[in-house]
């Protein structure tokens, strides 16, 4: 439960909120109960009256029952207002505190999370947590309250039917929601895995769909996608199932409860223990509190999956930080120079990339780094960027970048990565992304240099034009030039290029090259480093460093 | 970061009821469960009449008679035998409608799936796969509460209000008549949730996602916020935009959630009044407390189908949502296919392009009145920017796409007169990002050719440059990721071309088999080209001038005409590149 107690404290400032939803909850079942209560025994007492005689004073009972009606009603509507109110604050507060704690994770830990798949998995993991309170703290609190207070009311009026009463609210709350959890966890786990099977099959056949139709085998792959769908359709029947036996069990529970409580209230009643209208006012107040009962088995079957997904995100936000920030730190670094000496370092512990690397780019020089795909020329960039820890030195203007503040290293540079994020946003928001600040002018000659003019010039929107999720609106070799457009924009000291001309068809490459050689050729004062193993590329250098498997940097030109 | 607009809503009602209606279609086919389940349902209703009836006649005898435990005993044993009863019935009635949720999804997924499999190339131009996959997926999951949750409660809400007010009015007419009037304000209520949960489900839960979206993307963009310094103001912005999303939504949840109040309260003050108007019956002697009682337990009762109604609607809108996604893929009328008798020639083919014009409907890259000769087994080149129509000339040839105008010769014949399964059968083609399936590398080479053995393999690997494959541990067992993970691109390029070296193709066509690659395994890949080309006829589409040198003909494509034909060497050189 400690992680419960950790959501709670995340989200302390929205207690008010939460816990008047949760009053609230309780409120209205009470009001429900106590309506169909009040009502049996307000017409069995008007009976024992028609019969005897005997005068009954009506005035209260039924102004009461009005009162119950409204306060059942409106309380349902409030209760709903305040607890999505609660549910919206919680889910702003746990948004805010997610991304401020990713920050100083991005990317080393989050690329590991849940294998890689941080788009698919983080995106339930927080809608998970978000619904934390809405779809499981709310209703267990209030259905236990509510079964809580129903059971102290009952034992005012009648200990024996609050005895019945607590065995059988037992067994439709809290044995039955866990026998049902027993049973359907391997019938879940089958079924989500076998989904995942699907889902797999079912990517392969229609992105493969094509060369499964020249290969002939479509048949083939549609008979195991059918054959897959029926598994996990047979494995979701079984949960179905479940649930049918789960629903079947509190109707027994319900039913059996009202029979066994109808035989303890009469019993009192012949033994004039309790006035005889008494009893009809157990006997309703009994049924209308297994309602409260209800809500339990839903909230408790979400309640494991909640679990996992807490884990792995608390896990995640309590990683200790890869590169962290010098404490203090008041060193300004001079210039452009930048100087790797002995840098040992790997993605993973034990896979070493780099070892031993010296290389120097002057201030105001211009350095391409080539080398076969996987030698380290993208880690080496990481490592500058302080994504990476390593060994040995790396100094930047003179400076250890270990103590230098992260923000005053950003400062000093300009990126294109290896995989540039596209935010969903206009093209113009994607490259401002760069300097904020920038003017008109400046922005269109980044806009040139990154030989993005004339496309952009040809769009209906122009520089509005959405870019789309993940840039999936634009080709790759747009979005590389629109990264490029953004990191030129920066005008910063350094200048780090990681194959700046991927995806790019040989004419443009060659505009592009051509465009960025015009722009810090000459006695330009940026530190350009690229990595590439492109020959258009190498012309953008003064000189050219291999990179080989043994790590020992050749230089040439 | 801003968010893109969102859909037009007008647009999305017209759509709602076209896959409502798909919906009932589909549900024709399950009639007969779905009868029972009705059936099931009126069977509920009766324990229930049962139910309240015994409890009413214990109360009597209890109360009223003042009889002893003997008279209440079989009432309640009785009333637990309802219970029993009623509990068998409720899940009958779950098991069923799982049964024919399932029934509605093998069906629908397994159409949908060969439907979009079959409209694969020439039909879904310019959609993507990974919403067609959600659909097939998550999406045919989410019918199920449609039929699980959605159908029985409106099979409960047609027929036990109904059968209550007839067991009520002859026992008090009154009371009867309290439920009859305020029953059509239910129905006139339940449409206007609809309507407006409808509206309000698709806007919010579109703005929803959005939200979720917006704190993905910068998750995911985060090594770009930190190095342009917009980490911690886009922080700001995370809160910003919650805070919004907040606002917007209770302020339409405070309208919205007054329909759904505006029930409960009819719901809640016709019981309360049924219970007065019952009790001053009762004070005034005209009524037994048996039938009192029985009124009063029935009045809940007649309200509870119609609030159930109301919860499920949840379930009907996520159904009619992933029906509106699925019914129009259903729909689409499939692409006419090729019906030759012809028998392909057995050496490699010459093939000829006649004024060959294909467009992918909008302004996607096509081709124009194509004139182009590939000679017999000879290695053709294909160069031209990005978007020129290489690719497009290459489906049109392997027969993924059929040409609008113009012809496709095969030593002198129509394409469209061969048989086409003979003659993908002397096809082979690699595309730029060939096609593996999470299996063994054996199972991923046999998939054109199942039944070469061992050496063939070995021989295809070896022409193939793919001979890493015997100092891979496991060798040709070697179980791969999903596409192909746990080796390299350019492994996997040449484990493709094996595979197409495997097939007794006598035409081959590879688009772009050096992308990405470096040098070290363009060189490998291109020396592989060359071993394939012995004896076939082959067509590569390449913009690397490096991978040009390894062909004999090049031809160069601009906007989708064929702008020249020369020798490679006579290309390389205008180029200036060799």
């Amino acid at each position: 439960m400690n992680w419960v107690i950790r959501f709670l404290k995340i989200s302390r400032n929205q207690w008010p909120w939460m816990s008047a939803g949760i009053i609230l909850g309780v409120v209205v079942v009470a009001a429900n109960a106590m309506l169909m209560a009040v009502s049996g025994w307000f017409i069995a007492s008007m009976a024992v009256s028609g019969s005897s005689g005997v005068a009954f004073n009506y005035f209260f009972p039924s102004a009461g029952i009005r009162f119950l009606a409204i306060v059942r009603s409106v309380g349902r509507y409030a209760e709903r207002l305040v607890t999505h109110e609660a549910t919206f604050r919680n889910l702003s507060e746990m948004r805010v505190w997610l991304f401020r704690r990713f920050i100083p994770l991005a990317p080393a830990c989050l690329e590991r999370y849940a294998g890689g798949d941080v788009a698919g998995r983080l995106r339930a993991d927080v809608d998970s947590l978000e619904s934390l309170y809405v779809r499981i703290i709310a209703p267990i609190a209030v259905g236990g309250l509510s079964i809580l207070s129903a059971l102290l009311f009952l034992l005012w009026i009648s200990p024996s039917s609050a005895a019945v009463m607590f065995l059988f609210l037992l067994m439709a709350g809290v044995a039955l929601p866990w026998v049902v959890h027993y049973f359907s966890e391997v019938p879940g786990r089958k079924a989500a895995e076998l989904s995942a099977g699907l889902r797999s099959k079912v990517t392969e056949g229609l992105q493969g769909v094509e060369e499964l139709i020249l290969l002939g085998a479509v048949e083939r792959q549609a008979a195991l996608v059918d054959a897959l769908s029926e598994n996990v359709i047979a494995e979701q029947g079984c949960l179905g199932r479940i649930n049918g036996l789960s629903l079947a069990g509190s109707v027994l529970c319900a039913g059996c409860g009202v029979a066994a409580v109808l035989l303890t209230g009469s019993m009192q009643v012949i033994a004039h223990q309790t006035p005889a209208p008494n009893l009809v006012l157990l006997l309703l107040f009994s049924a209308a509190t297994f309602e409260a009962a209800g809500l339990l088995p839903a909230a408790l079957h979400l309640l494991p999956a909640a679990r996992k997904s807490a884990a792995r995100i608390f896990e995640l936000a309590d990683a200790p930080v890869p590169v962290p920030d010098p404490p203090v730190s008041h060193v300004t670094p001079s210039g452009g120079r930048i100087c790797f000496t002995n840098v040992s370092a790997s993605y993973l512990p034990g896979e070493p990339v780099l070892h031993n690397v010296s290389l120097t780019v002057p201030e105001g020089g211009r350095v391409v780094l080539s080398g076969t795909s996987g030698v380290g020329k993208s880690l080496l960039l990481e490592i500058l960027l302080r994504f990476r820890t390593y060994e040995g030195s790396v100094t930047v203007g003179g400076v250890e970048i270990s103590t230098i503040s992260k923000e005053r290293l950003m400062a000093m540079i300009a990126v294109v990565p290896q995989h540039p994020h596209l935010f969903n946003g206009t093209i113009r928001d994607n490259i401002l992304l760069g300097n904020r600040s920038a003017d008109e002018a400046e922005l269109q000659q980044a806009l040139r240099d990154s030989c993005l003019d004339l496309w952009v010039a040809g769009l209906p929107l122009g520089l509005d034009t959405a870019v789309g999720i993940n840039g999936s609106a634009v080709s790759g070799g747009e979005a590389r030039r629109i990264a490029l457009a953004r990191a030129l924009l920066k005008d910063a000291a350094i200048l780090l290029l990681d194959e700046p001309t991927e995806g790019l068809d040989g004419a443009t490459e060659r505009r592009v090259v051509s465009h960025l050689a015009a722009r810090f050729g000459g006695a330009h004062a940026t530190t350009l480093l690229v990595v590439s193993h492109r020959p258009a590329c190498l012309t953008l250098g003064d000189s050219i460093v291999h990179l080989n498997n043994s790590n020992a940097p050749l230089g040439d030109k | 970061m801003t968010e893109q607009s969102e859909g037009k809503a007008g647009d999305g009602e017209q759509r709602g009821s076209s896959a409502e209606s798909w919906l009932f279609a589909e549900a024709r086919n399950i009639r007969l469960l779905l009868l029972f389940i009705v059936a099931l349902a009126a069977g509920i209703g009766l324990l229930v009449v049962f139910q309240a009836h015994l409890l009413a006649a214990a109360c009597q005898r209890v109360i009223m008679q003042g009889e002893g435990l003997s008279a209440v005993l079989p009432l309640a044993a009785l009333l637990a035998l309802l219970a029993v009863g009623r509990s068998l019935c409720t899940y009958l009635l779950e098991n069923r409608s799982a049964a024919a949720a399932a029934r509605v999804k093998l069906a629908v997924r397994s159409r949908l799936y060969r439907k979009i499999q079959a409209l694969g190339p020439a039909g879904l131009a310019g959609e993507e796969v990974g919403p067609l996959i959600e659909t097939v997926t998550r999406g045919v999951d989410e019918l199920e509460p449609y039929f699980t949750r959605f159908l029985p409660q409106a099979a409960l809400a047609a027929i036990l209000p109904a059968m209550f007010l007839i067991v009520v009015v002859p026992a008090e007419w009154r009371s009867g008549l309290v439920l009859l009037f305020s029953a059509p304000f239910i129905p006139l209520f339940m449409i206007l949730i609809g309507r407006g949960s409808e509206r309000l489900h698709r806007r919010q839960w579109s703005r929803l996602a959005r939200m979720a979206g917006h704190l993905l993307d910068l998750v995911q963009g985060l090594p770009d916020l930190i190095i342009f310094g917009a980490a911690k103001t886009e922080a700001e912005t995370v809160a910003r935009i919650s805070e919004e999303y907040r606002s917007a939504t209770m302020a339409v949840l405070r309208v919205a959630f007054l329909s759904a109040f505006t029930l409960e309260f009819f719901a809640t003050v016709g019981t309360a009044v049924v219970a007065v108007i019952v009790g001053f019956r009762l004070l005034a002697g005209v009524l037994t407390l048996q039938e009192g009682l029985f009124v009063l337990l029935m009045a809940p009762e007649f309200y509870l189908p119609l609030r159930n109604l109301g919860l499920s609607y949840h379930a009907r809108m996520q159904g009619v949502a992933a029906a509106e996604r699925i019914a129009p893929l259903l729909a689409q009328p499939l692409p006419a296919g090729f019906a030759g008798t012809l028998m392909p020639p057995s050496g490699p083919p010459a093939v000829l392009f006649e004024a060959v014009s294909f467009r992918y409907g909008s302004n996607r890259g096509g081709v124009t009145s194509v004139e182009l000769e590939l000679p017999a087994g000879y290695i053709t080149a294909l160069a031209g920017e990005s978007g020129a129509g290489k690719s497009t000339l290459a489906r049109l040839l392997v027969g993924l796409a059929r040409p609008e105008s113009g012809r496709i010769l095969i030593n002198g014949q129509d394409l469209t007169l061969f048989q086409p399964d003979a003659w993908r059968a002397k096809l082979a083609w690699v595309p730029q990002t060939p096609f593996f399936t999470s299996g063994s590398l054996r199972e991923n080479l046999l998939l054109g050719r199942p039944d070469a053995d061992d050496a063939l393999i070995a021989q295809a690997l070896e022409a193939a440059a793919a001979a890493f494959v015997n100092d891979l541990p496991d060798g040709l067992d070697t179980v791969l990721g999903e596409r192909g993970a746990g080796l390299s691109g350019g492994e996997l390029k040449r484990l493709a071309l094996a595979r197409a070296y495997l097939c007794q193709a006598t035409l081959v066509v590879l688009d772009e088999p050096t992308a990405g690659l470096d040098p070290d395994n363009e060189r490998l890949v291109c020396q592989a080209l060359e071993r394939l080309a012995v004896g076939r006829t082959v067509l590569v589409i390449s913009h690397r001038e490096t991978t040009l040198l390894h062909t004999d003909h090049v031809a160069e494509m601009i906007d989708g005409r064929i702008e020249r034909v020369v020798p490679s060497a006579v290309f390389l050189a205008s180029r200036g590149a060799v």
